[in-house]
This record gives structure tokens, sequence and C-alpha cells, in this order.
């Protein structure tokens, strides 16, 4: 913690364990099975309060304040959808793609409504996080971006990806404070950019390192058994690749993210090591495997651990001025009306 | 603090939020006359115990008390709490017992795992086998010419036999009294495929297409019939579309559960267990065979003797291919992943007199 100008950096602190986490999620996974998947709503709520309730942050802890009903909504909706395109391909595929071209026309409002439903739900210290984004910018950055992306041969990728995030985080609110999102767009191309050039670069060092191997017998023969020792390596090669890429790419693109965002005076800052990162991946990978998926709750928390306790915020003066937002609570006043709307689509 | 359940001088720790500014502020909290009494730095505040919500245990983290006014108290004394409440006798989630003991953890996860074996033993192959017969017979000759379509074009070869034997043959099998008759086609149709050499197999349709090199393999045309039992069974089981049924439900439980670590590796056992299926089934057409050979008063052991040639053949084939492998390898430690029984147990539960 280091002061200066009246600023202190203050670091989020996650204080769940594996143990405690295991107890509750085999339970809950139990009456999850029992039921039929219908108790999976309630035990995504109490997941869900378990992780936010050991983040804390100033002595002060998050809340998540869903109703398990609504999560249960909002999963029928999408069985239902999912169910509805299916079957319409079943049935010709023609119905099938109109309906896909309906899908992808609500799919920005659905997800707008959920970013509504996961923030108005979250709160801190007992004031509500809150989400303004327009329903029209909504559209722009889950629909008309990702389709110029594809159009242009994904040159635009990273460009579609700055802005998605931007209206995630520009329009988020803390009571009646905004979040401000600062990460440029040249950020996302050098991410994206050198995360390819390791790609391409780690597959051509395979192919070198293959044709060496092979070219140590001689003639005809040499060529074929180096092909036919070359194909595994080369997947070898680029499997460990896309795992060490992937990290680099995680960890990268929270730093970028988080870190160029500020909650009214304070930054945010966000430190994620991709080499631990890396090793928290692989570990859990391995102990979930060998454990028959008994780790997950294990691995879920030092998943969390990692990525919360990298993060903190710059306080400039101190975190007790947020007040709340008394238009945002007047239009989300009846929660029954925000409930009957809102749905959360997320698994 | 005292530790007497009865005394109300009991006063626990907390921080005071009023849901409309991120002040925080620390109160004690002790009950008086039906109330909650929160006492601070110059605050005083009490709420009736009917408006306020005490947020169930989850691990350690943090008790939160929320009053239907507004505002909240955050808790981190979990021990002081649990005898703060036990004043008023407060009633406990009905999950908190379970939530936080290791032995019903133990007991939660021995019981999932005891669910899913039984699950996939017995309620697996229960489903896929009452839902495959309600397939209708439309699709099932749908699967089996796209499926005959495929291995025409990739593994099979027209038949070198002639008509007379073909027909020979189709009157043999046509006069075969079986055991149950089904609203399927039978039809033999006859292919050659050196890969494959001495075999026969059976389309979900009823077909059965019949490889020359069985026909050339078997000295006695009643076991040429026998094997044409056994996979006359298969069919009747719906064995392949129990197949599909079973892996399609294992290969989806499996993405569920493993979630985002790999549909790869997702994959793999499916195809394993899958294997152990087909022995299963391999069985069920066997007893269909022998029930069959019984009702036409032919051996059953006929159709291990043919087993036995098939399986010969198949051995040598593979000694010619890869004489380096030596002699064959013994066929039962091949047993675990191959898809078919032993022929040597199979020959044992057919014809026990042998």
């Amino acid at each position: 913690m280091q002061e200066q100008f009246g600023q202190k950096n203050q670091s989020f602190e996650f204080t769940g364990s594996g143990w405690e986490y295991f107890k509750i999620w085999i339970v809950n996974l139990l009456l999850t099975i029992v039921t039929l998947g219908i108790y999976s709503a309630w035990a995504k709520v109490r997941r869900l309060q378990y992780f936010y309730r050991n983040t804390r942050l100033d002595g002060g802890s998050f809340d998540f304040h869903g109703t398990p009903q609504a999560i249960l909504k909002g999963r029928l909706i999408a069985f239902g959808l999912l169910l509805g395109y299916n079957a319409a391909f079943e049935y010709d595929p023609m119905i099938g793609l109109g309906v896909a071209a309906v899908l992808a026309l609500v799919m920005p409002w659905l997800l707008m409504r959920s970013l509504r439903f996961k923030l108005y739900n979250s709160s801190y210290r007992g004031l509500r996080f809150g989400f303004a984004g327009s329903t029209g910018d909504s559209y722009k950055a889950f629909l008309l971006y990702p389709l110029l992306a594809m159009f242009t041969l994904y040159l635009l990728a990273p460009l579609a990806h700055q802005r998605i995030k931007r209206y995630q985080f520009d329009n988020s609110r803390f009571g009646n404070a905004s979040f401000s999102f600062g990460a440029p767009v040249k950020g996302f191309y050098i991410l994206y950019l050198s995360s390819l050039a390791v790609m391409i670069g780690s597959v051509l060092l395979a192919v070198a390192l293959a044709m060496m191997m092979g070219s140590g017998a001689a003639g005809a023969a040499g060529i074929v058994s180096g092909l036919m020792l070359a194909g595994p390596f080369i997947m070898l090669v680029m499997l460990v690749a896309m795992l060490v890429v992937s990290s680099l790419f995680s960890a990268y693109m929270q730093n970028l993210v988080w870190g160029n965002t500020a909650l009214g005076p304070h930054r945010i800052f966000s430190h994620v090591s991709a080499r631990r990162l890396l090793w928290v991946r692989v570990s859990n990978f391995i102990g979930t495997v060998l454990t028959l998926g008994l780790f997950m709750p294990f691995a879920a928390v030092r998943m969390a651990r990692l990525q919360i306790e990298s993060m903190g915020l710059a306080v400039s003066g101190d975190l007790s001025g947020f007040v709340a937002d008394q238009q945002l609570n007047a239009t989300a006043a009846g929660e029954e009306t925000a409930e009957m709307f809102d749905v959360d689509i997320s698994f | 603090m005292s530790t007497s359940p009865s005394d109300a001088s009991i006063q626990v720790a907390a921080a005071y939020y009023d849901g409309q500014t991120t002040a925080s502020r620390a109160v004690q909290l002790s009950i008086g006359g039906g109330d909650l009494l929160l006492r601070g730095d110059a605050l005083e505040l009490r709420w009736p115990l009917g408006e306020v919500h005490v947020s169930e245990r989850l691990g350690n983290t943090p008790r939160l008390l929320t009053f239907s006014g507004g505002g909240h108290c955050e808790v981190n004394d979990q021990a002081g709490l649990v005898q703060l409440l036990a004043q008023v006798g407060a009633g406990r989630h009905w999950l908190d017992g379970l939530q936080h003991s290791l032995p019903w953890a133990l007991t939660a996860m021995v019981v999932l795992l005891v669910a899913f074996a039984a699950a996939y033993k017995y309620l697996l192959p229960w489903g896929a086998e009452e839902l495959s017969m309600r397939v209708p017979a439309s699709m099932l000759q749908k699967m089996g010419d796209s499926t005959l379509e495929t291995m025409d074009e990739y593994l099979l070869k027209p038949s070198t036999l002639d008509a007379a034997r073909q027909q020979q043959l189709n009157e043999a099998y046509a006069a075969l009294k079986t055991p149950a008759d089904s609203q399927l086609h039978y039809k033999i149709i006859y292919r050659s495929s050196p890969e494959m050499g001495a075999n026969a197999f059976a389309l979900p349709n009823g077909t059965i297409v019949m490889l020359d090199g069985l026909v050339e393999l078997a000295q006695d045309d009643n076991e040429i019939l026998a094997v044409l039992a056994h996979e006359r069974g298969h069919v009747e089981r719906r064995h392949a579309m129990r197949m599909v049924l079973q892996s399609s439900v294992v290969g989806l439980v499996l993405a569920w559960y493993v979630g985002d670590v790999s549909s790869l590796l997702a994959t793999a056992p499916a195809i394993i267990m899958q294997a152990k299926y087909s022995r299963d089934m391999e069985r069920e057409a066997d007893v269909y065979a022998e029930q069959t050979m019984r009702a036409n008063g032919l051996s059953p052991c006929l159709l291990g003797t043919i087993l036995d040639k098939m399986e010969a053949a198949y051995l040598a084939k593979m000694k010619e291919k890869h004489p380096e492998a030596g002699a064959a390898k013994d066929n039962s430690a091949m047993d675990y992943l191959s898809s078919h029984p032993a022929t040597k147990e199979r020959m044992r539960l057919m014809c026990p007199d042998k």
C-alpha cells in the first residue's frame, strides 16, 4: 500500500477457501441433479453470493441480490430459444436460417438486459451497481461491429472487441458515480497481433525442428519418417503454444480492460501475471481430470483468487463518498418490474 | 461479551451502511424488547426483529442483516451472531447444516458417484432401449440407407458370388423360423471387402450385408444361417440405434460436466465406454441366434464353430499384414478393449455341451 498526494492503492482481497466451497458446491450439485436441474438457479445464486461476499475492498464486501426465480426464467428462455433453433433447422434449413436471423436481432437486446440484471443485482457497501447502456448502442456493440469484423476478414475484430468492452464498462455505474473506460483501440490491436505472431512463430519453429529431425536420415525414407514424426510433434507444439498464448491473451486482456478503467476519481489497476494464470489453468485442468471433476470447486476458488487479488483501486480520498443514484433507484423501484423484464441468460 | 444464551447483554460488532452512501459506521448489535438495537458513535437505531432479514450462512462470508426500510449491517463475527440469534430462537436455513459439514459433503459425494454409476449402468441402457423401440421404421430405413451408401463408397466392393448361390442363401434365410415377427423388412445383400474379409453385419433397417469371404469360409450353409440369425438379433434389439442414443447422451453429459476443459477429452471416454456396451449387445444377439437355431432344429453350436473360423481367419490376416508382430496375442488380453467378447467365452455360454 503506497500513499501519495492523498492517494492510496487498495487491493481487492479474496477470502474464499476451496474446502469451504467444495462443501457448498457438492450439496447444491446433488440437489440440482435430484430436481432435474431446476435447483441449479438456487445453486447459482449461492455460488455468486459465495464469491461476491468473499471479495472485499477496504473492509467492505460485495453482495449479489439476484433471485433464483429470475435466473430460472432466464434459463428457461435460453433453453427454449436453443430448442426452437434446433427444431427449426431440423424442420427446414431455410426456416432455421430465418430463426437464426431473428435470434441475432434479439441477442443484443437480451445481452443488454442481462448486463443490467447482473449489475443492478450487485452491490458494495450497501450501494447497488447499475447499467445505463442504451438499446441502440447495444446493437452497435453486439451486432454492427461484429458484422463489420466479419466482412473485413476479421481485420476489424480488435476494434469490435474494444467497442464491446467500451459499451460494457462505460455504461456501468456505482451509485451515482460512473465508470469510465479508456483502453485504446491500439492496445487491442497490439494484443491481437502479438498473440497471432507468437502462434505463427511457434508453428514455424515446430515445422523447422521437424524438418531437421527428418533430414537426419537420408533419401526418400528420411523424408517420409520425418513427416510421420512431424505430424504429432507439430500438434504437440501447437497445443502448448495455444495454452501459453491463450493465457497471455487473457491476462493482458484483463489488465488492458480493467487497468484503463476508473470509477469516478478512483483509477482501477490490474496486474494479472500470465505465468501464474498459465500455472493455475494447467494445474486446475490436471486436478479436475484426475479427480473426475471433484476438483472443480477448488479450481474455481484458485482462479477467482488470482484474478481478484491482482486488482485494486487507486483510491483518491476515501471510498465512503459514493451516493445512491436516486433516479436509478426510482426506475428500478418496483423490483417486480425489474424482475419481470430483466433476465439472466448467462450460465 | 457474555456466553450465556439467555443473557440479553450479548453484543456483536458490525458495520452499518444506510444504503444511501458508502459510509461505513462501526456499531454494536444487541437484542432488546423484541427489537434489534444498533449502537455506534452518535448513532442509535432499532428495528423490530420482524423487519430484519438475516442472510443464510455461506461458509465464512460476512452475514448480512438487511432492514426492510433500507440499510444493512455486515457481520464478520460468525459465532457471535449465532449466539445473538439464538437468544430469540431464530431458525436456520434448512441447508445450513448440510452445506457446512464435511460428513454431509462426503455423503453427497458418495451419493452422486453412486447415482452417476447407476444411471450409466442401468438408466441409460434402459432409456435407450425404450426409446429405440419407439423409433419409427421409416427412420431406421433412412439410417440404414445412408450407412450403406457411405460404406459402398469407401469400404465395400460388388460381390463376385453368382446369382444362383445368392438365391440359394436367400431362400434358406427366408425359410428360417424366427422367434418374433417384426415390422422390418429383412433381406440380404451381397458385397465383398478385402479389408474386412470374412464377415457380415446388420444395418438398422434389417438389411444384412454378407461379405463373400464369409460365404467362402463356411463349410455348411447352416453356419451362415447362424451368423444371419446373430445379425438379425442386432437389428431386432435395435443395437445400432441404441449405440447412437447412448453415446450421444454420454457425450452431452460429459460436455456439460467437463464444460470448458476440452471437448476432445469428453469424446474419448464415450468411445471406450461404448465398446463395453456393444459387448453386452453381442451377447444379446447371441441369445437371439441361439433361440432361432433351436426353433429351427439346428445346433446353436454352429455359431461358435463359424465364429472360431472367422477369428482364425482374422488372426491369420493380421499376421500376414504385420509379420513382425510375431505370434497372435492372447485373445483374452484384448477382451476389455475389444467390442467383441472373446469367442471362447461366447461359445461356452451358447454351447455348454462342447
